[in-house]
């Protein structure tokens, strides 16, 4: 069988076979390859502008680990770009902890200025003692009190864009779980426009990276640790989602990116959000379509 | 031939030069869900391995 595996570059043996285009690229292209992608992302999505302050999401796990680090070499040719580190600590015992080790530890290397908010300061509890009655429904908590932490985190830093490490992987199965829940609001809103005056826009930069490819980045980089799952990790859906898009991306190549293109396509047919000023929770004040916002909604502040 | 499972369990195959890709789907292993090592180094699954060589097959944990 004829298959040099070769950088297409330098010759050197190859660490990644990549499509469209196809290529084969030894561990420092590889790298090289991948922060381009992202910094091309970036300029042509206008993800980031000069003079930015950009929160970046830390959590200390495999993309916010990625992020961080590629945010990092992307300011070095963008000078006026300042960062800033934010660890949300939700307050889960025997996991988070690791996490904000592995956080620290980006930080010391990166030299980015770094920030630690927690649920109990916030919203007066950890996670553990907010869903101890109630752990079923700790993912969908956990996640609307982190949205609102990184919001407070912006305004609190005085931020202009909040990053996230949210990859491809990710958006496709979220474009799948929109669909199989008939939820076409979430399928089409774009928090990357913000809201003028309400909220700070949300990049995702890895979007144009696959969850393998960023693992085997950081791997690449030396910073890859496996840390403990999140012990309320039980959404079905998403495993379920994450399952089949696998299936169909090693059967289908190029599948995860043409989910992911076909949602772009629509969110440019449709309006992402409502006309006219949102509106504000009566509770807290904060950006809502209805009433009460979800935060004060899981936090039983309307009872 | 060494090949250490996502689980971290280590098995003992002997097997035939093969491309990687057959091997991990002779264990029921979705390529394009793992990362796989040969000899301490990545590799695409395409590269052929033999059986004094080793295989690490390293998965990603959701979430991150």
């Amino acid at each position: 069988m004829d298959n040099p595996n070769l950088c297409g570059i330098c010759g050197k043996p190859a660490a990644v076979r990549l499509d469209n285009p196809q290529r084969r690229l030894c561990a420092d292209h590889f790298m090289k390859d991948a922060e381009e992608r992202v910094f091309k992302a970036i300029d042509a999505e206008n993800l980031i502008n000069d003079g930015d302050r950009v929160l970046v999401g830390l959590s200390g796990g495999k993309d916010s680990t990625a992020l961080i680090l590629i945010l990092s070499e992307y300011v070095k040719s963008h000078p006026d770009v300042k960062l800033i580190a934010v660890t949300i600590d939700e307050g889960i015992a025997e996991y988070r902890e690791d996490t904000i080790k592995a956080a620290e530890r980006l930080v010391e290397h990166t030299g980015v200025e770094h920030k630690v908010i927690s649920f109990t300061e916030l919203f007066g509890d950890t996670l553990d003692r907010l869903v101890a009655d109630r752990k079923n429904l700790a993912c969908s908590i956990c996640g609307v009190l982190r949205r609102r932490s990184l919001t407070e985190a912006a305004r609190r830093y005085s931020a202009d864009r909040i990053a996230t490490g949210h990859n491809l992987d990710d958006e496709a199965q979220s474009v799948l779980m929109n669909m199989l829940r008939g939820d076409r609001p979430s399928l089409i809103q774009d928090t990357s426009l913000g809201y003028e005056g309400h909220f700070v826009p949300r990049i995702k930069p890895l979007a144009v990276l696959s969850e393998k490819e960023i693992v085997t980045y950081i791997m690449l980089k030396g910073f890859y640790t496996p840390l403990p799952e999140c012990p309320y990790a039980t959404t079905a859906l998403r495993m379920d989602a994450r399952k089949i898009i696998g299936i169909l991306e090693e059967k289908y190549p190029g599948t995860k990116l043409n989910i992911v293109k076909f949602r772009n396509g629509i969110r440019e047919h449709v309006p992402c959000m409502p006309k006219g000023k949102p509106g504000t929770c009566r509770i807290c004040g904060e950006l809502t379509s209805g009433d009460v916002c979800m935060v004060c909604k899981v936090l039983n502040r309307d009872r | 031939m060494k090949i250490t499972l996502p689980d971290k369990i280590i098995i003992e195959r002997k097997i035939q030069p093969s491309v990687i890709r057959d091997i991990l789907k002779s264990l029921d292993i979705n390529p394009s869900s793992v990362i796989v090592a040969k000899n301490g180094n990545i590799v695409p699954d395409d590269v052929i391995i033999e059986d004094a060589d080793e295989l690490k097959i390293i998965a990603f944990a959701h979430g991150g």
